[in-house]
């Protein structure tokens, strides 16, 4: 969302609806051999130079260690991103992009390997015009990110020649609690300053994401009523009809909360719940997220197990398909207490949002996919057309993150009649209905941020860390050795366990039904 | 109702007085399998003769990127009879997401005689409200126009490369524009065709150790097909106007010199060749040339920047196309005004 300094100053720019491309620089992907390489960032920096996005001046390494030319890497990159492009690839525009890829076959923990990216780098730089300027992307396992750091530390390769720069963007999990999030905060400073480091959370990414603040912020009518005053409850809902797939090894030690609240439900909700920021630049905004992780009641001991739910999937079907519990899964531990499914209830202390409860919930197995967040209004006063033999409904404002990006808002009407009979109607928005362009993916619209040096949509260090401290006492009481709340068993393809029911139920509220 | 994916028919003749009624009707046969979807008004108005079936296949075009009600008017304006025919139509297709019929409605009108009496009141009648209206307006422009219709008029779109008197024209657009009550953004097509070639020229310059090379320039070579010279001098006005240029001398119509404020001076030739519109432009600063060319698959621009002793790398860069509907879809999502335009325009207006 900021103007590049560069844009301001480029008289030529002026007037050009492109954003200005970004600094020459070079990429070094850890873990160049990974999925997150092959599915999504190739494919995005591919789509970014077929967009004319991309610096001239680029070079792409993919450091990994298995043994490998860069012509091999070249092809299996031209295989993967003609499969995983957002566009068909072109061979004119792919010929000239994958020159600027190469490989470099290193252990992690190799130093020697780190000695010879730098005089790579360093070569590059001569050849290519990078200036210095380098990107380190982490897409390898979060195991992995210390010995990466102090290996790119102790080659000098984390710090920037004078009027260069040196980034890292960091892929979650931002560590599994508070301390190993602060141990991880801190190896990463021991390399980079904080100002040199973006944290991925490709939610951010996504068009609606970023939308919400244009929403609220662009439009006159929505920001009076956003408050206590006039909004009864919030509710997020990340649903999806996968199961744990191939991540079983990770999704044992992390688990739904972790997966998913932590970072993904929380950044929206901070999107939702943050006051207007002073203006647009990136910590303007980040400082007024974090204040609502901040003013977010902490549930603890015995609370726990009233406002939060865990739940695991067990057989059921999906789409008509049998599918297998998650104890039944591969590289899954058959007596696994890992909740697939968390619904919560949160409370945002705060002046605006004083007394409007936040429901969220989040779940593999559901039966569809769906990301979206809903805004339910107090009720009109209870007379007029709010008699009792009148049932009425709230209006209802949903904000759409995926599939079928959009905005709808639901209100009432009169059914045409000469009886008074009283109906919801929906306003709908959709993106694709009204853009007919496909909006970019989420990591080509990040990775060309941390190029621009534009980190609004990355996690600041203390918005990770107070976003732990409301996680930790949730996991701290699943995990006590005594009166440790029930995990709960819901059938695949069902909308979850019937206690995530009850804990709107007790508020004489209902899940929206999506 | 159309069922199939795309039409260029006109679609049903209704009378004037029920075309709302009627466009209802179309839509409520198509309910459920359908989404009607309006982002603004778009009328598209031209003199030529059988503009209405040529306009109507654009505007299947460009409505699968842009919903919008078009509204698509011929006019004859030289006949004796005084009379207008009406049809009306929609656009589907499968939005992008592909799971949804996405249509767009066009209102299509044959004015005979009493053109530009007729226009206003054709037009206003029916636009859907609270939608911003452009109006693209294909040839040259009348005299007088009727000042009501541009009180309504948020974006006027034009292509100055079709008008034979540049400076008569643009007087009227001119005109047109003060007699506009709200502010008229003006959009040419003959400026629009330039916006590739101008970021891929800008980006060079992004970098703040490239930014001391704009005032270094010393040579520009613009290459440009015959019969776009206003183009190629659009693109020489842009240059001037943003890096402050004053134009000193004009050594013939193919050779102009520009002073710097520093008191450089600038010696800029337009070199006529077969080709795309403008197909070349070359900045010398320094011991560096800046080169945007196009490529030879003719819908991608190599650029390159050369200076002694370092390797060329050619990155190719979208180059849009110069058909009607790309350069109409690339001004319809852009917003704002055309403040580079005008100074671009004022720059080289004595020679246009």
């Amino acid at each position: 969302m900021n103007r590049s300094a560069e844009q301001q100053m480029n008289p030529l720019r002026e007037g050009l609806s492109t954003r200005a491309v970004p600094q020459p620089c070079a990429i070094v992907i850890f873990g160049a051999t990974g999925d997150l390489t092959h599915r999504k960032l190739i494919p995005a920096l591919y789509n970014l130079a077929a967009d004319g996005e991309l610096p001239p001046a680029v070079a792409i390494i993919g450091f990994a260690r298995r043994p490998k030319s860069d012509d091999d890497f070249r092809k299996e990159m031209e295989e993967t991103t003609r499969n995983f492009s957002r566009q068909p690839v072109r061979d004119e525009i792919w010929k000239t992009f994958s020159q600027s890829l190469s490989y470099h076959q290193s252990e992690f923990g190799d130093e020697a390997g780190y000695k010879s990216l730098g005089e790579r780098l360093e070569k590059v730089d001569n050849e290519r015009g990078t200036r210095g300027n380098r990107l380190f992307y982490f897409a390898a396992g979060p195991d992995q990110f210390e010995t990466i750091l102090k290996n790119l530390k102790a080659a000098g390769l984390n710090r920037a020649t004078e009027g260069s720069w040196a980034r890292v963007i960091i892929e979650k999990p931002f560590g599994t609690d508070l301390a190993s999030a602060r141990e991880l905060n801190r190896v990463v400073s021991n390399a980079f300053d904080e100002s040199q480091t973006y944290r991925i959370d490709h939610f951010l990414g996504k068009e609606t994401a970023q939308n919400i603040l244009v929403l609220r912020f662009a439009n006159a009518i929505f920001e009076p009523l956003w408050n206590t005053r006039y909004i009864d409850h919030l509710q997020i809902t990340a649903a999806e009809t996968l199961g744990v797939e191939a991540r079983a090894g990770y999704y044992e030690t992390a688990g739904a909360l972790r997966d998913m609240v932590q970072n993904h439900l929380l950044q929206l909700l901070c999107l939702v719940a943050m006051e207007a920021p002073t203006d647009l630049r990136a910590d303007s905004i980040r400082d007024e997220k974090v204040k609502v992780v901040r003013a977010l009641r902490r549930i603890t001991g015995l609370e726990v197990a009233k406002n939060v739910l865990r739940a695991q999937y067990t057989e059921g079907a999906i789409g008509g398909q049998t599918v297998p519990g998650y104890r039944q899964e591969k590289g899954v531990d058959p007596k696994s207490m890992i909740e697939t499914y968390v619904a919560l209830r949160i409370n945002i202390d705060n002046w605006r949002w004083a007394d409007v409860p936040v429901y969220m919930r989040v779940g593999k197995r559901l039966p569809k996919s769906a990301t979206e967040i809903s805004v339910h209004f107090k009720k009109a006063p209870a007379v007029l057309f709010n008699r009792e033999t009148v049932k009425i409904d709230q209006n209802v404002l949903v904000i759409r993150i995926q599939p079928d990006e959009g905005i709808s808002l639901r209100m009432l009407a009169k059914i045409p009649g000469t009886s008074l009979r009283i109906e919801p109607v929906k306003m709908d928005f959709h993106y694709g209905t009204s853009f007919g362009k496909a909006s970019p993916e989420a990591y080509e619209r990040l990775l060309l941020d941390a190029m621009s040096g534009d980190a609004t949509l990355f996690a600041r260090r203390d918005e990770v860390e107070e976003a732990w401290t409301f996680i930790d006492p949730i996991e701290e009481a699943w995990h006590a050795k005594k009166d440790a709340p029930e995990l709960y068993f819901y059938p695949a393809g069902s909308w979850g366990p019937e206690a995530a029911d009850d804990l709107l139920a007790r508020d004489a509220r209902a899940w929206r039904r999506l | 109702m159309p069922a199939t994916a795309e039409t260029y028919s006109l679609g049903a003749p209704v009378e004037i007085g029920k075309i709302e009624q009627e466009l209802k009707k179309l839509w409520r046969e198509g309910e459920g399998a359908m989404t009607r979807a309006s982002l603004m008004n778009l009328a598209a108005y031209s003199e030529q003769p059988g503009s209405l079936n040529d306009n109507t296949q654009l505007m299947a075009k460009i409505t699968e990127d842009h919903a919008c009600r078009a509204i698509v008017i011929e006019a004859d304006c030289r006949s004796d009879e005084n009379r207008v025919d009406a049809w009306i139509s929609a656009h589907c297709h499968v939005s992008h997401t592909g799971n949804k019929q996405v249509c767009s409605e066009q209102i299509s009108f044959l004015l005979k005689g009493g053109c530009t009496t007729q226009l206003p009141s054709i037009i206003l009648s029916n636009l859907d409200s609270d939608l911003p209206f452009y109006l693209w307006w294909q040839g040259e422009l009348h005299d007088p126009m009727d000042a009501q219709l541009w009180e309504w008029v948020d974006r006027f779109i034009y292509d100055s490369h079709d008008w034979k008197d540049f400076r008569a024209q643009m007087a009227l657009v001119e005109t047109a524009q003060r007699e506009a009550k709200q502010r008229l953004v003006l959009c040419d097509l003959n400026w629009t065709r330039l916006d590739n070639l101008r970021f891929a020229l800008a980006q060079f310059f992004d970098h703040p150790a490239s930014h001391h090379r704009l005032a270094e320039i010393s040579k520009v070579q613009i290459d440009f097909a015959p019969g776009f010279t206003s183009t190629a001098l659009l693109f020489v006005g842009w240059l001037g106007a943003q890096l402050n240029w004053h134009i000193g001398e004009v050594k013939s119509s193919r050779e102009l010199r520009f002073t710097e404020t520093a008191g450089q001076h600038i010696d800029v030739e337009l070199r006529e060749h077969d080709g795309q519109p403008v197909h070349g432009v070359a900045l010398t600063s320094g011991d560096v040339e800046f080169g945007v060319t196009y490529a030879n698959c003719g819908d991608l621009l190599e650029v390159s920047r050369v200076q002694t002793g370092e390797k060329r790398i050619p990155q190719l860069l979208p180059a849009g196309n110069n058909d009607p509907v790309d350069l109409i879809s690339e001004e319809l999502i852009r917003g704002g005004p055309h403040h580079v335009y005008l100074n671009a325009l004022n720059c080289v207006r004595h020679l246009l």
